[in-house]
């Protein structure tokens, strides 16, 4: 109990965990109000030597492996105000906790908008960020390691270090929100983000097409992709057939033209304004694999041989996503992944335990000494998160 | 710089360099080796040294011998660098301070006693043109003898052009139908002995434009070698020669690159000179390229369709020295039927670049096989380029790659198609692409 | 024999030959500075490796005799990021400059280091693509010292910087190891090494990402009677939803020296211009574009011209991309500075450099990416005049601690190098920078990879927690900060 206490001097807002808290078993649940109080507790998790893990909406939390050891469970979501939002110069600052979706409704008010989707509801700015995940966007927009010009932590040690700033265009110093982008809160606790925003674009169109088979898909997205149509996104989801879906967004009177291009370079796609059903979404449950994947392996993609019922979505920035149903045997998903890792990485994001247990979650990781020593220094005594990371880190 | 200005100093001129290396991807040098010291910034800096009382070593020397003189630097400075008037300050310094070994002193002093003077050229294009025939070419080529006794003179073999006879121009050459002009003709040491072709293609072509030739027969070497090798007496000694030789006509034309540049510059070689100071200046103030000239005049005979792929090549005295592009291209372009085709890295100079070949035949041949290989990817059947050395130069890169191109000056090609000569006038019978 | 220097010598003439060493003291000089003059160290040894082996191999020597080296590429940094040691190694990947792979269906290209930036995009142009990232002196820097620094330029507005445009890169290590940073799994330790100006590693093979060239390219120049009247038709631009593929300015005064470099014929009696470029889909381009036309002279411009070709439009780039090097001609020496401010900060922030520059009588020149707030002001002086660069440099100071104190950076695309250094405390607590430097503990923990630079002070790496073994002699000397 006196861990507890000293933990509640440092944070108003701390209390024995609960098993609704976090998929694996913890000791302590706080939430910090602010990056101050946030400071003070880590500085006491360090003097009490606790393991400390980072959590937001709760969205991703299976990801990665559990922590090996779990004492403290820091919950942002009290830390959701959005500090600063500057329209005319396309910028936001937000707190780690901030969901989402209620920054997207604030900026939306102004006609901008954060250019990352694909986030499951519910999610807040840190835990997008600490993920590092993208969705369909990513093509012209990037990944949160792309958007993020600011950044805000609180090291192990209690310490609270920024890096970036608030302009989009800077290069002092290094770049820790390129850092900390996807690393599923192994080196710090993120308090608060600045991000790069654009316009929210005055229309969009979705056109969409289903081949027959991998080649005539491969041979569609090649020629939008050499095409001057400015995709923002190209998907290409395989359940029944191969569906590509393109979407073009500009203003009201180029979009149309644009479509009509895109839809005869599909060979007669059709046009909606709205998203398909399906788009940026996967079935939940089962193994959830990320794969990187370019487009010229797309072909190759399509013709991994999956089990009947599992989903597949390729992004055209690279990056596809493969769901095996729940109850695939271990054999069958290792096999999956050899399959994806000729054709790039491939990394077990969610899976049941068993499947976890039997496959190589990671597989190769280049520079993973570098990432060790790195670690080490943010992280010496292997408090932050400890075991959810690539290489056990 | 115009006549108006004070002559700057050498501490001046560098003053202007701000070290941002634009120069560098253009330098032909530093595009072979990558070493700063052999770019035009690491040369400035060198000379800077040089200002702070560095010794001229041999191997600073090393690296001003090693500039070809070619300004595609120039061209690419934002700053205004004056780098040909600095590499010539500098050249004159090498020459009076640093000692030569004497092979090279031996060959430096030949080249020079032979090229600038007609009468012994001519007297060498005899003996050539019998070994040439001779069957002697080959075999010494094969044994290396020459590469043995030295680099430099199996360079001077491998670019004797092929010689045929050289027919004497007249002193004038009347205008066809209404003169528009008179103009007086510089034949050039070089280009008069060995493409004798190309001086009586750039009269015929000035007199059916409409313009009364006139052939100096007193005229000599305009002191090009010289001055772009840091010999400054010598050229100023050509310069006063060229000078007084076309004082009597408006225009001075001249079909050879490095022969106009150093003529535009004699108001600079001697501004130093009371006597000559002026005479100079409406000298290089009536100093025209052939393109030039024919270009400003406007076409008015006739062009006569000339069904030929042609790849020009920019002599870098032409395109840097005398800021030449657009005229030659339009002329070209102006030919029914003809296609340009542009070659790639056209800043980047062929290697030729006076004596350079002559001096420095190891990096100048890798410079003559880069641009060969650039001409080649063309696909052109015809090199057209406005210098002579040039000409010898990537023919010569291009023999050695086993790949024989016909090579024509842009007078030439006019010539063929104001006189309806057709393809075969420059590009030979060619049976294998006209049947 | 003789310094470890010496013996480095011997030992990279054996490895690489008599022509990739460089130790002739005449020579070595030539090598002292990079694009920014001010600051310069004579290179204890020079090396021209051509491969990724040998650069390890130097690399690990380097490390084994404990001397310091410092990667270069062509030597065009504004902030001394490539400044030799007089006690090390300077390591030249000018001869490694192959493009080794162009795979179109992947978008990408695989170059060496020393390729040039410009030289990428000629080789994919003719299928349709282009290397984005266009720093004014595209024609001439290597893409390593793109990936050292980050680097922008003017079309960065819209398509980001080199870090969004490389996929993966092979680093030497500064432990000589060969690795592949890139987008496998685990730390993006690509995103922090791009942009580390050199201090992370050698890098010696870099994939990058190819663009499609946009269908349409659209130009135009907008010339203003005054700065700030430039600046609203910014602002209006930006907040009617446009995003150019660039926004930049210039003032009176750079506008001249570009006039008298290049003749570029911007109009007359323009106290300032603007260039703005859209590019994509042709319809969308020409409806943007008369919108941007209108947004211009509405905020008061006196001409505005179209470029109507390709030849127009490089015309209208020539004077904005000389601009720098021009200013060599109307000042006998000047310091650019590259300070970001919040774009909406822009007309306070010009107003105040304006008064900065009437209250010391140092004139300054600005040139800038106005679309993402990144000035360059040119701070113009006579080297000839005594206490001149001092009173140019402390100008240049007050007007990035204006950058900062409107919310901005000290850099925006040149990096802090050697030359910004010291104001990295203006930007950054200690804290911030000695978080930072952990990582180039974990990287470099013996400090030899272009050490100097980028931080004020270094931090010492070896020190285990709990083991304290009395104070490290540079701190003790008050070298070195412990943390």
């Amino acid at each position: 109990m006196d861990a507890l206490k000293i933990l509640a001097e440092a944070c108003a807002d701390v209390r024995p965990a609960e098993p609704d808290d976090a998929p694996w078993a913890a000791r302590f649940t706080a939430a910090p109000a602010d990056a101050g109080e946030a400071a003070a507790l880590l500085r006491a998790a360090a003097d009490l030597g606790l393991a400390v893990v980072p959590r937001g909406g709760g969205t991703r939390l299976r990801w990665g492996a559990p922590p090996t050891r779990c004492d403290l469970l820091v919950d942002t979501r009290r830390m959701d105000r959005i500090v600063e939002h500057a329209a005319g110069d396309l910028v936001v600052t937000a707190e780690a906790g901030t969901p989402l979706a209620v920054l997207g409704a604030a900026l939306a008010e102004h006609g901008q908008r954060l250019s990352l989707d694909g986030q499951p509801p519910g999610a807040t700015v840190g835990g997008a960020v600490a993920s590092g995940a993208a969705g369909p966007l990513r093509l012209l927009y990037g990944s949160p390691r792309d958007l993020v010009i600011g950044l805000t932590i609180v090291r192990a040690d209690g310490a609270v270090a920024r890096s970036g700033g608030k302009v989009v265009k800077n290069v002092a110093g290094y770049d820790l929100g390129r850092l900390f982008a996807g690393s599923s809160g192994t080196l710090g606790l993120i308090v608060s983000a600045t991000f790069r925003l654009h316009p929210v674009p005055e229309a969009r169109a979705f056109v969409s097409r289903t081949f027959a088979g991998p080649g005539e898909a491969h041979d569609a997205v090649q020629r939008v992709l050499h095409s001057p149509a400015y995709p923002a996104a190209v998907e290409c989801s395989s359940a029944a057939g191969h569906r590509v879906d393109v979407l073009l967004e500009g203003v009201a009177n180029g979009v149309p033209d644009r479509a009509a291009a895109v839809a005869d370079l599909l060979g007669g796609g059709t046009v909606a304004a709205g998203p398909p059903s399906g788009w940026a979404e996967l079935p939940a449950g089962g193994t959830l694999v990320h794969a990187s994947v370019p487009p010229g392996s797309l072909r190759d993609l399509l013709a991994v041989p999956l089990p009947a019922d599992a989903a597949l979505a390729w992004s055209a920035s690279g990056h596809a996503r493969v769901v095996l149903p729940g109850g695939t045997a271990p054999g069958r998903v290792a096999d999956a992944l050899a399959a994806l890792r000729a054709l790039g990485s491939a990394v077990v994001r969610d899976a049941p335990p068993d499947v976890r247990d039997a496959v190589d979650v990671w597989g190769e990781i280049p520079g993973l000494a570098l990432m060790r020593r790195v670690k080490d220094q943010f992280d010496p005594d292997h408090r932050l998160s400890p075991g959810r990371f690539a290489g056990g880190i | 710089m115009t006549a108006a200005d004070p002559p700057r100093d050498r501490p001046s001129l560098l003053g202007d360099c701000v070290h941002c290396g634009f120069c560098l991807p253009t330098c032909p040098t530093y595009v072979l080796w990558g070493e700063e010291m052999d770019s035009p910034r690491g040369r400035i800096h060198l000379m800077a040294q040089r200002e702070e009382g560095a010794p001229l070593s041999p191997e600073m020397a090393g690296h001003f011998d090693a500039c070809l003189g070619c300004m595609a630097c120039v061209t690419a400075c934002p700053s205004g660098v004056q780098y040909d008037r600095l590499i010539e300050m500098t050249r004159a310094e090498v020459e009076a301070e640093h000692p030569r070994p004497l092979r090279e002193k031996l060959l430096r002093e030949a080249v020079f006693r032979l090229f600038p003077y007609r009468r012994r050229l001519r007297a060498v294009r005899g003996p050539l043109r019998l070994y040439q025939r001779s069957g002697l070419p080959a075999l010494v080529r094969r044994s290396g003898v020459l590469e043995r006794i030295s680099p430099s003179l199996a360079a001077m073999e491998r670019l004797a052009p092929p010689l045929g006879p050289a027919p004497r121009l007249p002193e004038r050459v009347a205008a066809r139908g209404t003169r528009r002009a008179t103009v007086g003709m510089l034949t050039g040491c070089v280009q008069g002995e060995f493409f004798p072709g190309v001086n009586a293609a750039t009269a015929r072509v000035l007199a059916l434009e409409g313009c009364d030739v006139v052939i100096p027969r007193d005229q000599g070497c305009c002191g090009a070698l010289s001055l772009h090798s840091g010999r400054a007496e010598e050229a100023a000694a050509f310069a006063r020669a060229t000078i007084a030789a076309f004082e009597a006509v408006d225009v001075v034309v001249v079909n050879s690159a490095g022969c106009g540049s150093s003529m535009k510059d004699y108001a600079d070689v001697l501004a130093d000179d009371p006597a000559w100071a002026r005479r100079a200046a409406a000298l290089s103030a009536k100093t025209r390229d052939f393109a030039e000239f024919v270009d400003e005049l406007g076409p008015r005979a006739e062009r006569h369709p000339l069904p030929v792929t042609v790849a020009y090549h920019d002599a870098c005295h032409l395109s840097h020295a005398q800021k030449i592009r657009s005229q030659p291209r339009r002329l070209l372009a102006g030919i029914p039927e003809l296609a340009v085709r542009e070659i790639a890295d056209p800043d980047v100079c062929c290697g030729s670049a006076g004596t350079y070949n002559l001096f420095q035949p190891e990096a100048a041949a890798r410079l003559g096989d880069r641009k060969a290989g650039s001409v080649r990817a063309t696909d052109a059947e015809l090199l057209v380029a406005a210098n002579p050395g040039c000409s010898m130069q990537i023919a010569t890169a291009l023999r050695r790659q086993g790949a024989d191109i016909a090579v024509a000056h842009t007078a030439q090609v006019l010539d063929a198609s104001l006189r309806g000569l057709g393809r075969g006038a420059l590009v030979g019978s060619d049976s294998s692409t006209d049947n | 024999m003789g310094t470890p220097l010496d013996r480095l010598a011997a030992r990279f003439t054996a490895l690489l030959g008599r022509d990739s060493v460089i130790d002739d003291p005449v020579r070595l000089r030539t090598y002292e500075c990079d694009g920014l003059t001010t600051h310069r160290a004579s290179p204890g040894l020079v090396v021209l490796p051509e491969t990724a082996e040998d650069v390890a191999a130097v690399v690990r020597d380097c490390v084994a005799a404990g001397v310091p080296y410092v990667a270069r590429g062509s030597g065009t940094g504004l902030s001394g990021g490539a400044l030799p040691r007089t006690d090390g190694v300077l390591i030249v990947t000018a001869r490694m400059r192959r493009i080794l792979e162009i795979d179109i269906p992947n978008q990408r290209a695989v170059v060496e280091p020393g390729v040039i930036n410009l030289d990428v995009t000629r080789a994919v142009r003719p299928y349709g693509y282009y290397f984005a990232p266009d720093p004014s002196s595209q024609q001439i820097c290597s893409v390593g010292g793109n990936v050292a620094e980050n680097s922008g330029g003017a079309h960065c507005l819209k398509y980001g910087f080199t870090a969004h445009h490389v996929l993966s890169c092979e680093v030497v290590t500064p432990d000589g190891e060969i690795v592949e940073l890139g987008e496998g799994p685990g730390y993006d330790l690509l995103g922090v090494f791009v942009g580390a100006e050199g201090t992370l590693g050698i890098t010696t093979k870099i994939t990058v990402r190819l663009t499609r060239v946009p269908e349409t390219v659209q130009t135009l120049l907008a010339a203003f009677t005054s700065i700030e009247a430039g600046g609203t038709a910014v602002s209006a631009i930006i907040g009617a939803g446009v995003v150019p593929a660039a926004i930049e300015m210039m003032d009176a005064l750079s506008i001249e020296a570009a006039e008298a470099a290049v003749g570029c014929g911007y109009p007359e009696g323009a106290a300032a211009v603007l260039i703005v470029e859209l590019d994509g889909p042709a319809s969308e381009v020409a409806h943007q574009f008369a919108e941007v036309e209108r947004l211009c002279r509405d905020a008061g411009a006196f001409e505005v011209r179209i470029a109507a070709d390709d030849a127009e439009r490089a015309l209208i780039w020539t004077g904005r991309k000389s601009a720098f090097a021009a200013v060599g001609r109307i000042s006998p020496a000047y310091l650019v500075q590259d300070g970001v401010i919040p774009r909406t900060a822009l007309p306070r922030v010009l107003a105040r450099i304006d008064a900065l520059s009437a209250a010391s009588g140092v004139r300054v020149a600005n040139v800038f990416h106005a679309g993402d707030g990144n000035l360059h002001p040119l701070v113009l002086f006579d080297d000839a005049e005594e206490g001149a660069a001092e009173r140019a440099e402390e100008v240049s100071g007050a007007i990035l601690d204006l950058c900062v104190e409107h919310g901005g950076s000290i850099t925006g695309e040149h990096g802090v190098g050697v030359d910004k250094a010291r104001y990295m405390p203006r930007m950054f607590t200690d804290t911030d920078l000695d978080t930072m430097q952990m990582v180039r503990c974990g990287f470099d923990p013996a400090g030899l990879c272009n050490p100097g630079k980028v931080f004020p002070t270094p931090r010492l790496c070896g020190e285990v927690p709990g083991v304290k073994k009395g104070p490290h002699p540079l701190v003790a000397e008050g070298k070195a900060e412990l943390f």
